[in-house]
């Protein structure tokens, strides 16, 4: 089966510091696929890549057949990727409302969007409650919930989380992996970033280990001990 | 006394409505694009340039002046869009307000080579005497340029409140990144708050030369004073405060005339900013913190 995402052998930098060194790999249709590395090994570097904020030097990322390598953001969102990006970044000054239409921005269905809207109500209670309310005012797990909400409001065939356990409770953290298990289970695809190796690795079907902007490692949840994955995962390997 | 105060007042707010739109022009470019565009009196002269020239070469009504006046401040805004603040789109503000600088002197200088003299009249937007009403007088352009201020600041507020293209905008000032990523475009965005911004100019523009009933060169200089001015009494970056900081500048500057003449005028308004950014330096900033997202 073909992949739906296909990264191959890309290079990011910032100014001289190449933050992915040739970095390569593939997210299969239908699965939950995921990216561990320690801090700085350029996981969200990867994230924003794939999502059109930073260009690659060289390489090329391939998406459904497409070549979106070096687009621009909305024309990436316009292909059916969206990214949920790390620390949430909702709309403070925007409704609950509007920030999920904002998410819809592309659409022109007025009406298939206020039904999604509903669906994701229904998805998502708390957001319901908090409709008109800023988001600036929810809380964490909360903006979490919006983000996830927001990015779903383009109906994406491939969805992109960075880190959406980051500064949550364990509990709100055990709800966000099971919402990510729902939309699995309804069919959309998820490359799936996180420090959270033990969550991660529970939900995805295949998974990378990333560490100093190189691919180190790629298996399956079982195929490594989750001791050595999680110490990897959060401190990188030794002989590196 | 208090007829002289109220006068005051009511003089003051009739000039602060133009006032109030040349700081919203400056600030819906500064809350979403975050740059500061030193072309925008220019361009709004270079408009009313163009409306005194159709007035000299077709005697064209008032309204057409009008269109003439925002329709060239738009073409002028869109030509220092492309220029100075398309190709910065992801590099240094600095650069594309220094550029915008630059294009400020060119603009001036296209107007005055096309209307060489020093002072053109205008047709004045109503002949007809001021009003009277409990011995307070209220001029009939007074009641257009605050009608006008009006109409756009409800006009604007529909569009940002009621529109998807203000989720977009808003959405822009919250968080440009977090924008792109729901797939909205940004440059797309830019560009269209840019036009908006310029015609919002074209209109204060047109409001203040038909009020005096002339055009000078110096048009460019003193809108981009009294719009930046504006602007930074009301707090940087908020649309309520331009409106604030228009009105409440129109109505200080009134009263400084009246009671220590009109030299006080301009220095009184700078003396007030420099106390206010002196007392709170934070005031500055106040809109712009507010903004980044959590």
């Amino acid at each position: 089966m073909a992949a739906l995402l296909a990264v191959r052998d890309v290079v990011t930098a910032y100014g001289k510091i190449e933050a992915l060194r040739g970095v390569s790999l593939e997210v299969q249709e239908g699965s939950i696929t995921c990216l561990l590395g320690p801090n700085g090994a350029g996981k969200t570097t990867l994230m924003f890549t794939a999502a059109g904020i930073l260009r690659p030097r060289s390489g090329s990322i391939q998406f459904a057949g497409k070549d979106i390598t070096s687009r621009p953001p909305h024309a990436i969102v316009a292909a059916g990727i969206a990214l949920v990006p790390e620390n949430r970044l909702v709309f403070p000054n925007l409704s609950v409302q509007e920030n999920l239409r904002a998410g819809a921005y592309q659409r022109g269905d007025g009406m298939e969007i206020e039904a999604d809207i509903e669906r994701l109500f229904h998805r998502f209670p708390r957001l319901r409650e908090r409709a008109s309310q800023n988001a600036g005012t929810l809380s964490g797990g909360e903006q979490q919930m919006l983000a996830v909400a927001r990015a779903l409001m383009s109906r994406p065939k491939m969805l992109l989380m960075d880190e959406p356990s980051l500064g949550l409770a364990p509990l709100v953290v055990e709800e966000i992996f099971r919402i990510i298990t729902e939309l699995h289970r309804d069919g959309t695809t998820i490359f799936l970033v996180e420090q959270n190796a033990h969550m991660a690795l529970k939900v995805a079907q295949h998974f990378y280990l990333i560490e100093q902007g190189k691919v180190t490692f790629s298996g399956d949840p079982g195929s490594l001990a989750e001791d050595e994955v999680i110490s990897r995962a959060y401190l990188g390997s030794a002989r590196q | 006394m208090l007829v002289d105060l109220l006068q005051n007042t009511l003089d003051g707010v009739a000039i602060g409505a133009s006032y109030a739109l040349l700081a919203i022009g400056f600030t819906l470019i500064f809350g979403v694009l975050r740059r500061m565009n030193l072309s925008y009196g220019p361009a709004i002269m270079l408009g009313c340039y163009a409306a005194t020239w159709t007035h000299l070469e077709f005697q064209a009504g008032l309204l057409a002046l009008a269109l003439v006046a925002v329709g060239a401040t738009v073409l002028a805004g869109a030509y220092v869009e492309r220029l100075c603040f398309a190709p910065h789109r992801r590099g240094s503000a600095i650069a594309a307000m220094v550029g915008s600088f630059a294009i400020w002197m060119q603009l001036e200088e296209v107007a005055t080579l096309a209307l060489p003299r020093h002072i053109y009249p205008f047709p004045v937007l109503v002949e007809a005497a001021p009003l009277q009403f409990g011995g307070l007088f209220l001029p009939r352009d007074a009641i257009v340029s605050i009608g006008a201020t009006l109409a756009a600041c409800l006009l604007l507020h529909c569009l940002l409140y009621r529109s998807r293209f203000g989720i977009a905008v808003r959405a822009a000032i919250d968080n440009p990144m977090a924008a792109s990523l729901a797939g909205i475009n940004l440059s797309s965005v830019f560009v269209r708050v840019f036009a908006l911004a310029s015609a919002i100019g074209g209109v204060a523009g047109y409001l203040i030369v038909a009020t005096h009933g002339q055009v000078t060169p110096m048009l460019g200089m003193w809108s981009t004073l009294k719009g930046l001015l504006a602007m930074m009494l009301g707090g940087l970056g908020s649309l309520p405060g331009a409106v604030i900081g228009g009105l409440a500048l129109g109505i200080l500057e009134s009263h400084s005339q009246w009671f220590l003449g009109p030299q006080a005028r301009d220095l009184v308004a700078y003396l007030l900013l420099f106390a206010l950014l002196a007392a709170r330096p934070a005031w500055m900033t106040r809109w712009t913190t507010t903004r980044s997202a959590s």
